[in-house]
């Protein structure tokens, strides 16, 4: 249904004349583009969300709900998002109320003893992380950057940096407060109990499960307004005493923290070295990050990032320098660790646990991230996480594309391959000639063992017909040769299930024969069972994947 | 420039929202991590950098209306304070959030959709040459009494420009009246303009009035070169602005200085001496164009060109405006050699400053927001125990002693050349 007069009329009474809007330069700002992939394409293929019918800002979970139930009433979808970086938190069908809910930013308690926090969805992990570190603890930063809301990946996997000793977002997620499709505000875990916010199964309502389904929501079901997460110990100083000016900003922490990028001679050594820094539980931050670059590119792009009067144009210059070149090399197969002691014989003892990994593995700390500045400003890097935007740093636009999860010792014998296939592309000129390898990624899950997650990166210019068009070959390229290999799905095609090239849904029968061609079609007939039962009109929309089949 | 040439920018902003908030490295509360005062006040995504960019994108392939009300006001209540842009800038180098926020007021203007808040002052400001709805002729009272050289009577090296605020707020008189007795007692061949001096133009062009700018820019050049000026010193950092980062695109070479960095040099020449101590805990405001906008202009005439595929650069390279270089030691050596003072710093300092909430034109038109944003200034500079704000620009100060007064608050608004002369 349209909006009429009488039902803006019902969320202006709800949320207060300042906090809707239906004018069309706002709902304009609102569109998010989008194509068949998540980044953008440019003039020549990008297309636009559709425009919502009215953005709210509500302020609490009663408005969240009363918005709900006007929804409900008339008809109209309901899209949520909380910092909006994401297309999937932009409507994908006409006739849609669009919540973006950054007034509600409250972080609502730290208890420290217990070591969890309650949160609104506005809160982001830079912020969350900064108040945190005052109590003498710490947040898992999701791989989406420190800018992304803790709250928003509660229900999904989230994998960041840190997930070696804080674990996956929905790990962490000990209850909460859920405004269910419906408009009824569900409190679950002991908080459901009125026992408070610890734990995630109760007593009390156990929605955990529910909520995560295959892979989360994606802002489909319901709204969740508050969570409680479990959060960890930072053995640092209250405040990030944090130095130097923009770009190259860098942190000189105690004796106790540790930052090494970490090159091996082979994949193997590398994946071996996963494998003994597990079984040692040593870590704070484990992953691999700053390839995301490019291996051919990378050491030149630090020495720009970490020298404030250094451009972009310096790189071909700093390229041919030898000390790079030696960095290049070193730093084939590499990854980064940060190790926080918890007292000093735990330091002592983590770094001997490391030197005798890389003994054994033939291993080295790569040399030119030892230097003080660049190993300072790695640090930071690493800790805040806010660098996420370094992703568009070449040309304006990127997207994943070949990538996999899983045990090191499977993912190494495959990232060759993808290195030479990419390389191959890379000659034609469409994208970023990096050297074929920008893969990255998380190492390891809590508590160590078993995954590996990398994705390489295809950078191109969105502004370019030519690189656009080229890319999109790639694109197809690499899912077949990801399927002849049976690399499993290639990334770049991750909306392409929910929406059709003009930002709408797919159709459900396309749908169906997609979820129909997974290795697990029963979970997508379950969770039209889930979503029968939770969002009996339909509220959500088809980011909560279901076959009808 | 049109809107047009900024597609590229539009379509390269990547919806991070690392626009909103200071650098993520800097954050060290919730309290003070915002950057940006309009999305913080305003609130729809439109009101960032990164609605701006998606509504000029929409501007730009016609799915909206030029001729709007809303267009016009999140277009004009935007400071622009340039945080945006350094936050922007710590990843991103082929991107530019502020110049693109600037085409799209010259945009609006250049088709007419003006505020009317702001043509009192245009038109004010086409008759009587000053932003402040003065009378011309009383340009040069502030001076009055002052034993300082008149420009236009006898040559000078040194010509110290007023700006229209200090000129016409009496109550910030002191401070020019300090600053250029400060310079002429330690022996610069200091000259003012008196009533001769003009608006700098630096408001009106980041207002969106190109043409406005253009004629008192130009006007000021041929003036400075007919008297033989060889330096241009202000104490208004929207002055600095125009004459250090706007004029020589239009072929100044006058060396520019702020007082505060011409202080920082006749205290390092020990030709200013300090006498009796000012015990006193003090916090520095960056203003942001003597801060984040106060990096020299550096020529630049190049096309783009691509490395390695898709590497977008310029040939040659082009200048990067990031905010590193701006002015931010100057002001905080002077305080730190006034005998007496404690500087103690609030979180969002030097490029990543949080603004004063009078730029852009936005005092004019949006006095409540204008308002809001200086009194959150006052509250962190609260947060430090420091009794006084100091700052170099007389715009903030302005800001900040209305914000004061209005929640009675009693932290004290001073400027650097205040506290140096109180000490000599
Ligand atoms: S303007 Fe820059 S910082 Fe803001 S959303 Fe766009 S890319 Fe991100
Ligand atoms: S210039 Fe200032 S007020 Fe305007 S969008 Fe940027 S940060 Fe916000």
């Amino acid at each position: 249904m349209a909006l009429t007069k009488k039902i803006y009329q019902l969320f202006e009474d709800i949320v207060g004349p300042e906090n809707i809007s239906n004018d069309p330069v706002v709902l304009a700002s609102y569109q998010n583009p989008i194509n068949r992939a998540s980044n953008h394409m440019g003039p020549f293929y990008d297309v636009f969300t559709p425009q919502a019918v009215a953005v709210l800002l509500p302020a609490c979970t009663e408005e969240v709900s009363n918005i709900i139930k006007v929804c409900n009433k008339y008809g109209l979808k309901l899209k949520a998002f909380s910092t909006g970086w994401s297309g999937m938190g932009y409507p994908c069908e006409d006739d849609t109320i669009q919540l973006d809910l950054r007034r509600m930013n409250k972080i609502i308690q730290i208890d420290d003893k217990n070591c969890f926090a309650v949160i609104e969805p506005y809160v982001i992990a830079a912020v969350l992380q900064a108040e945190l570190m005052k109590y003498g603890l710490n947040t898992h930063n999701i791989g989406a950057g420190a800018q992304a809301s803790p709250l928003a990946s509660c229900a999904y996997l989230g994998p960041g940096p840190d997930s070696v000793f804080m674990g996956f977002s929905n790990e962490n997620l000990l209850g909460g407060e859920w405004v269910l499709p419906n408009g009824e505000i569900v409190r679950f875990g002991t908080l459901g109990s009125g026992s408070g916010w610890h734990y995630g199964e109760g007593p009390g309502p156990s929605v955990r499960a529910v909520l995560k389904g295959l892979l989360g929501s994606m802002g489909a079901m319901g709204v969740i307004t508050k969570v409680a997460l479990k959060v960890y110990p930072w053995p640092g100083p209250a405040v990030l005493p944090v130095k130097g000016t923009i770009p190259a900003y860098y942190t000189e922490l105690p004796d106790n923290f540790k930052y090494y990028t970490l090159g091996f001679p082979t994949w193997q050594a590398f994946a071996d070295a996963q494998h003994k820094i597990w079984d040692a539980q040593i870590g704070y931050i484990l992953h691999r990050q700053f390839n995301k670059m490019g291996c051919d590119l990378k050491a030149g792009v630090i020495r720009i990032l970490t020298e404030s009067d250094r451009h972009l144009n310096d790189l071909e210059e700093l390229l041919e320098d030898p000390e790079v070149k030696r960095h290049t090399e070193e730093a084939r197969h590499d990854f980064e660790i940060v190790l926080a002691g918890m007292t000093p014989r735990d330091i002592e003892w983590q770094e001997k646990a490391l030197e005798e990994i890389l003994a054994e593995t033939g291993g080295w700390k790569v040399k030119a991230m030892q230097d003080p500045m660049r190993n300072a400003w790695g640090m930071l890097y690493l800790i805040r996480w806010g660098h996420k935007n370094l992703n568009y740093l070449y040309s304006g636009s990127y997207e994943g594309t070949a990538g996999m999860s899983g045990s090191p010792d499977f993912g190494i014998q495959h990232i060759d391959k993808v290195k030479a296939f990419k390389q191959e592309w890379d000659k034609k000129g469409m994208m970023v000639a990096d050297g074929g390898d920008s893969s990255m990624g998380s190492v390891g899950v809590i508590g160590g063992g078993g995954g590996f997650g990398w994705e390489v990166h295809a950078c191109f210019d969105s502004h370019s017909k030519e690189s656009v068009e080229g890319t999109l070959e790639f694109f197809d390229a690499m899912a077949k040769f990801m399927k002849e290999n049976r690399l499993g799905p290639e990334k770049s095609k991750h909306m392409e299930p929910m929406r059709q090239s003009d930002g709408r849904a797919t159709p459900q029968e396309a749908r169906n024969k997609m979820f129909g061609a997974t290795p697990f079609p029963i979970v997508y007939k379950y969770q039209k069972k889930v979503k029968d039962a939770f969002d009996p009109y339909d509220l959500g929309d088809v980011f909560y994947k279901y076959s009808t089949d | 420039m049109a809107l047009e040439d900024f597609r590229r920018d539009q379509e390269r902003c990547s919806e991070c929202n690392s626009c909103k908030w200071i650098p993520f490295d800097q954050i060290k509360s919730q309290r003070f991590a915002i950057g940006c005062p309009s999305i913080a006040y305003n609130n729809f995504t439109g009101y960032s950098a990164r609605g701006r960019f998606a509504i000029g994108l929409a501007l730009n392939e016609g799915r909206i209306d030029l001729y709007s009300d809303k267009l016009q006001e999140i277009v004009f209540k935007c400071l622009t304070c340039g945080n945006c842009d350094v936050a922007h800038k710590v990843c991103r180098y082929d991107v530019e959030p502020l110049d693109h926020i600037l085409e799209m007021r010259k945009t609006l203007t250049g088709a007419g959709q003006v505020l009317l808040e702001h043509m009192i002052y245009i038109d004010h400001l086409r008759k009587e040459d000053n932003m402040m709805l003065e009378p011309k002729a009383k340009r040069g009272d502030w001076a009055k009494g002052l034993d300082v050289k008149i420009a236009t009577d006898e040559p000078c090296e040194v010509i110290y420009h007023a700006g229209c605020r200090f000129s016409f707020d009496e109550e910030l008189w002191p401070s020019a009246r300090s600053a250029a007795t400060i310079l002429k007692n330690a022996g610069v061949d200091v000259g003012i303009m008196g009533k001769d001096e003009a608006c700098c133009g630096s408001r009106v062009h980041s207002m969106g009035f190109e043409g406005e700018y253009r004629k008192f820019a130009e006007n000021a050049i041929d003036a400075w070169k007919t008297q033989g000026v060889k330096t241009v010193v202000t104490s208004c950092s929207d002055c600095y602005y125009a004459f250090n980062r706007l004029y020589p695109r239009l072929g100044a070479h006058f060396e520019v200085l702020h007082t505060v960095q011409y202080l920082e040099r006749l205290i390092k020449e020990g030709k200013i001496k300090f006498g009796k101590s000012i015990p006193m805990k003090v916090t520095y405001h960056d203003p942001c164009h003597l801060g984040r906008q106060g990096e020299s202009y550096v020529p630049w005439d190049g096309v783009a060109k691509k490395i390695k595929g898709q590497i977008n650069l310029f040939n040659p390279p082009k200048p990067r405006y990031t905010g590193a270089r701006g002015v931010y030691d100057a002001p905080r050596n002077v305080l730190k050699s006034i005998p007496g003072i404690e500087l103690v710093e609030m979180e969002r300092i030097r490029e990543y400053a949080w603004c004063c909430g009078a730029g852009g034109g936005v005092r004019m038109a949006y006095p409540e927001f204008s308002g809001w944003t200086a009194a959150e200034r006052i509250e962190e500079a609260k947060s430090t125990g420091a009794e006084a704000i100091v700052t170099t620009c007389g715009h903030c100060e302005r800001n900040f002693l209305d914000a004061v007064e209005t929640a009675g608050e009693k932290m004290k608004v001073l400027d650097v050349v205040q506290l140096v002369e109180q000490t000599m």
